[in-house]
């Protein structure tokens, strides 16, 4: 309609389901995501910007968690009150009732996809509506934080009117496979929202449109991040909430709650050319795309009228992996001179001109909450011959002796004598090494990485060779033949770190486990299975930043880089509360709640 | 006739075995084990994927799983798309086949007129500016790599003027309060063109019948009646503007299609004209002191119509098949684009049928040429 403030953003590829179900289970796309965002309520969710744990759906934190007999069984048990006055867009409240719903649904149906993340069946039992607005949620063992406030209390809650006659069916469809088929393959019509969006329409290859929530509960609510670490949300007349800390002092962020867009259009394009070009003509508002602009479209976009560049770390790392089955990389002191001699910062910005950005821990900076910044940075900062020298150092210390030991030439400025005959502290000469890393054409970074730290390994008299190879090869050597010395490959990370358990757990050692190089350290085990019983997000928090230290030290991974995420977005048209964000943008769904028009 | 129909149906289904049997050894060719990537596919629920080995035959020896694979693709089941699960890969096809139709169908269309008219006027008039400009210009963009061609037609006309759409098939904003759906519009412009197409032949036929008593000058007024009827019937449907909006969306593919491909119907034509305005019909029909454009429109050009019609039955084939390039550049969801996603996302069920059905059509279109052979040219006779 004319004079609808529309926020039209381009993605480039198209939806695949705009079934809720079906999107957290099979049809788990980013796109899907995108669109589908924010039009379901939450119990809890992460604050903008800084992710804290706060409240969404629910009016304050859970009761603890409390052991109790139910029915002869022993389980754990919580509850939680709900906002009042939260509705769905047909007028109906939400309720406890919708979160049972959907909760049981998920258990009963078996459904697959992310949903056994959110609804653990190992962990969930059932849940029970007290009233309308008190939740009562039992567990079969006590859950961590993994399993609840960061699994379970971020379920999106489905309308329960509208889907309990689509599960009925789904329920009569035969076997548990047809019934999951039956609720996939249900295409909404009219399903309520209790978002700041209703999904109005989808043009299959064309587009999606979302339209305002007119009865959105949280339109007008004020949040505030202040310096101090608190949180606060206030929406007058309705609710107040703090946490962490007294709300005073300075303010970080300060933003008002919308939607202040009409309607939400989500053009698909069939290349990111093609997308880049309808923002440059202003055809769309922002461009969402999960890893930003490359180089060459940053650059068509440069010096354009009406445009905002910006630059935020990604939610991801690369590392380089040691294979723990194989001497000498069980050997800490081989780990430690491997990671001193990676010069991370002459790669990042000297060779690859500040397209990367070099990391030491697992967790990136921009997660604020579980990042530990005071993790050891081994080599920052040294010199190339203060880097040999240390690994030398770190090599001998632990009993490795050299035919030829590798010496720097007295200015430092190239090696006098490169290392010959390295031999392990048993004697043995160190075996002939490969890391295997993709080659240039699926990811130039990652195979400059392998390339110059062949070169640095064989300098001191390390055999290294890198083998730069298809991305689907490394996979099968490495996770499920478990056939190799060194790896680089990359994680993509969610917020919760529990992967800092799935990843350097000893029980994940085995074939197709994350844990490949079968890193196995008792003490660490231990820290990982106390983390992922904690039900405190503070002491959690405490667990994660010892964690982070202990890998930093230890270093089952020498991790590498990151990348940054650039994006462009019309800034003579719109603008966002923030743009400083671990993921860019593109992390929130191009924040179509937050986002203003000029 | 209906012997060597026949025979052709006969070397069609052979050549459509050889093709499926093509598409198995390449997708089992390809690194990794083909079984456990339907099997263990984690996106699906673990019962799909055991109905999946049990359709598909997936923990049965290689031979066992190829003649599986023939039975399904046969009885057409491709089995459900990883990437639209739960959605049968057929439907998917379906689903976009007609954006694809609609829009190649009309570039080729456009193209093979363009060259057609071209080809005879300058095998008509030889050594003239007309035919030295078209010519280089012609054979300049058709060796013009096609995906930048195509980016520089969008700058120019879609950013830099601002006269056409950037890409895509529609603008949201004029669609957001359409109650139809843009695949039953697309349908709707393929029956319009297909109602059209059999009247206009229906017309010709008539027209052809009644010459003898003048009736050939009354096919044009009818056949703009008819245009304009069906103009009409879309303004009264309420969705004209949805159709006019698609129109809007194809000018630009279908100008770079036309430009990129006309020269090859032109030059095709020219040859086929040369060699026919030599024949003794030609020298007849001159000596009787016909028109020059009758000579060469209804003499001469009909004659040359053989091989530029088999060209033009091969460029729809081609069309489908090589649309990726173009649909991706002008973001166009045909089954080019979805094939291309299909390889993107590992979906293999949608690649294995999109590349069977391009390669269905492919032999469908050899059967109709060689039908069209016949009715196009009195002197072929089929045995």
């Amino acid at each position: 309609m004319q004079g609808d403030r529309i926020y039209q953003l381009g993605i480039t590829a198209d939806l695949t389901t705009t079934n809720h179900w079906s999107y957290l289970g099979p049809d788990g796309t980013t796109w899907n995501g995108y669109v589908l965002s924010d039009t379901k309520p939450v119990l809890f969710s992460y604050s903008g910007q800084r992710f804290d744990w706060v409240p969404s759906l629910a009016a304050d934190f859970p009761s603890p968690l409390r052991e109790e007999v139910v029915g002869g069984r022993t389980l754990w048990s919580t509850e939680i009150e709900l906002k009042q006055g939260v509705e769905w867009s047909d007028g109906t409240d939400v309720t406890a009732d919708d979160f049972v719903f959907t909760a049981h649904v998920a258990r009963d149906l078996q459904l697959t996809g992310n949903w056994p993340s959110i609804v653990d069946p190992e962990f969930f039992d059932h849940a029970e509506a007290l009233d309308p607005y008190t939740l009562k949620i039992y567990f079969t063992k006590r859950p961590g934080l993994a399993r609840w406030q960061f699994g379970l209390a971020f379920m999106p809650v489905l309308s329960r009117a509208y889907w309990e006659p689509v599960v009925a069916e789904a329920r009569q469809a035969g076997d548990i496979t047809e019934q999951q088929r039956v609720l996939y393959a249900h295409v909404p019509e009219g399903e309520p929202s209790a978002g700041g969006f209703v999904f109005d329409r989808w043009e299959q290859g064309a587009y999606a449109e979302k339209d305002r929530n007119e009865g959105f509960y949280f339109t007008g609510s004020v949040v505030t991040l202040y310096a101090n670490g608190a949180y606060g949300e206030v929406k007058p007349g309705a609710y107040e909430f703090s946490a962490y800390g007294t709300p005073e002092g300075e303010k970080a962020l300060e933003f008002t709650v919308g939607p202040f867009a009409d309607s939400a259009i989500y053009s698909i394009y069939g290349s990111q050319d093609a997308t880049v070009l309808a923002l440059k003509k202003g055809d769309i508002d922002f461009m969402l795309n999960p890893l930003g602009l490359s180089k060459g479209l940053q650059q068509q976009l440069q010096g354009e009228d009406g445009l905002t560049t910006i630059e935020n770390p990604s939610s991801g790392v690369r590392y380089l992996g040691f294979n723990f089955r194989k001497p000498p990389m069980d050997d800490r002191a081989f780990r430690e001179a491997v990671a001193t001699l990676i010069d991370k910062e002459f790669l990042t910005e000297t060779v690859l001109q500040g397209v990367a950005i070099p990391v030491y821990t697992m967790v990136p900076e921009g997660n604020t909450a579980w990042h530990n910044g005071d993790v050891p940075m081994i080599g920052r900062g040294m010199s190339r011959a203060e880097r040999v020298a240390r690994a030398v150092e770190l090599l001998k210390g632990a009993g490795f002796t050299w035919e030829v030991e590798p010496r720097m030439s007295d200015d430092g400025a190239f090696m006098e004598e490169r290392g010959e005959g390295l031999r392990m502290p048993n004697g043995e000469p160190v075996p002939p090494m490969s890391l295997i890393a993709p080659s240039a054409g699926y990811d130039p970074l990652r195979s400059t990485f392998a390339i110059w730290i062949e070169r640095w390994m064989n300098e001191v008299g390390i055999p290294l060779r890198a083998d730069l190879t298809g991305f689907n090869l490394i996979v099968d050597k490495v996770f499920t033949q478990q056939d190799f010395d060194m790896w680089i490959l990359g994680w993509g990370l969610t917020l919760f770190p529990d992967y800092l358990e799935t990843f350097f757990h000893s029980r994940y050692s085995g074939l197709e486990g994350r844990n490949a190089g079968g890193y196995s350290n008792p003490e660490y085990d231990r820290l990982a299975d106390d983390f992922l019983a904690e039900t405190d997000v503070d002491a959690a928090r405490e667990q994660v930043f010892r964690m982070q230290q202990f890998l930093a030290e230890d270093l089952p991974y020498v991790v590498l880089f990151t990348t940054p995420i650039v994006e462009t977005f019309r800034s003579d048209r719109i603008d966002f509360p923030y743009t400083e964000i671990l993921g860019g943008l593109q992390e929130s769904a191009g924040l179509t709640s937050l986002v203003t028009f000029r | 006739m209906a012997g060597y129909l026949l025979r052709r149906v006969s070397q069609m289904i052979l050549t459509l075995f050889l093709i499926l049997t093509v598409t198995f050894v390449l997708v089992q060719a390809q690194p990794g084990d083909y079984a456990s990537f339907y099997a263990l596919n984690p996106d699906l629920p673990p019962d799909v994927r055991e109905q999946m080995r049990a359709t598909f035959g997936l923990d049965r020896p290689v031979w066992e799983q190829y003649l599986i694979h023939m039975r399904n693709t046969v009885t057409g089941n491709f089995g459900v798309s990883f990437g639209h699960f739960p959605r049968p890969v057929l439907d998917v096809l379906a689903e976009r086949l007609p954006r694809t139709i609609v829009l190649f169908v009309s570039a080729t269309a456009v193209s093979f007129y363009v060259g057609f008219l071209l080809g005879k006027a300058i095998a008509w008039r030889r050594g003239g500016i007309l035919e030295y400009a078209a010519t280089i210009s012609g054979t300049a963009l058709f060796t013009a790599f096609t995906p930048a061609f195509a980016l520089m037609m969008i700058w120019i006309f879609a950013f830099r003027l601002g006269w056409l759409p950037v890409g895509k098939f529609l603008d949201p904003l004029v669609w957001r309060d359409a109650d139809v759906s843009s695949t039953s519009v697309f349908s709707l412009m393929l029956l319009t063109a297909a109602a059209f197409l059999a009247f206009a032949s229906l017309v010709s036929f008539a027209s052809r019948r009644s010459q003898r008593i003048g009736g050939r000058r009354s096919a044009v007024p009818l056949l703009l009646a008819g245009a304009l009827v069906l103009a009409l019937a879309w303004y009264l449907s309420g969705i004209g503007n949805l159709a006019l909006d698609i129109l809007r969306h194809m000018i630009l593919p279908v100008a770079t299609l036309t430009l990129i491909s006309f020269a090859g119907t032109m030059l095709l034509t020219r040859n086929s004209m040369l060699e026919t305005v030599r024949e003794d019909f030609v020298m007849a029909a001159r000596a009787k002191g016909l028109p020059d454009a009758q000579v060469r429109d209804r003499h001469a050009a009909r004659n040359a119509l053989l091989p530029v019609v088999t060209s033009l039955i091969y460029s729809l084939v081609f069309a489908i098949d090589g649309s990726v390039i173009v649909e991706s550049v002008f973001s166009w969801p045909g089954i080019g684009l979805t094939l291309l996603e299909a390889v993107r996302t590992e979906d293999l069920p949608l690649v294995m049928g999109a590349i069977v059905f391009i390669g269905f059509l492919s032999l469908l279109a050899h059967l109709v040429v060689d039908v069209l052979y016949a009715c196009l040219d009195p002197r072929i006779r089929y045995r």
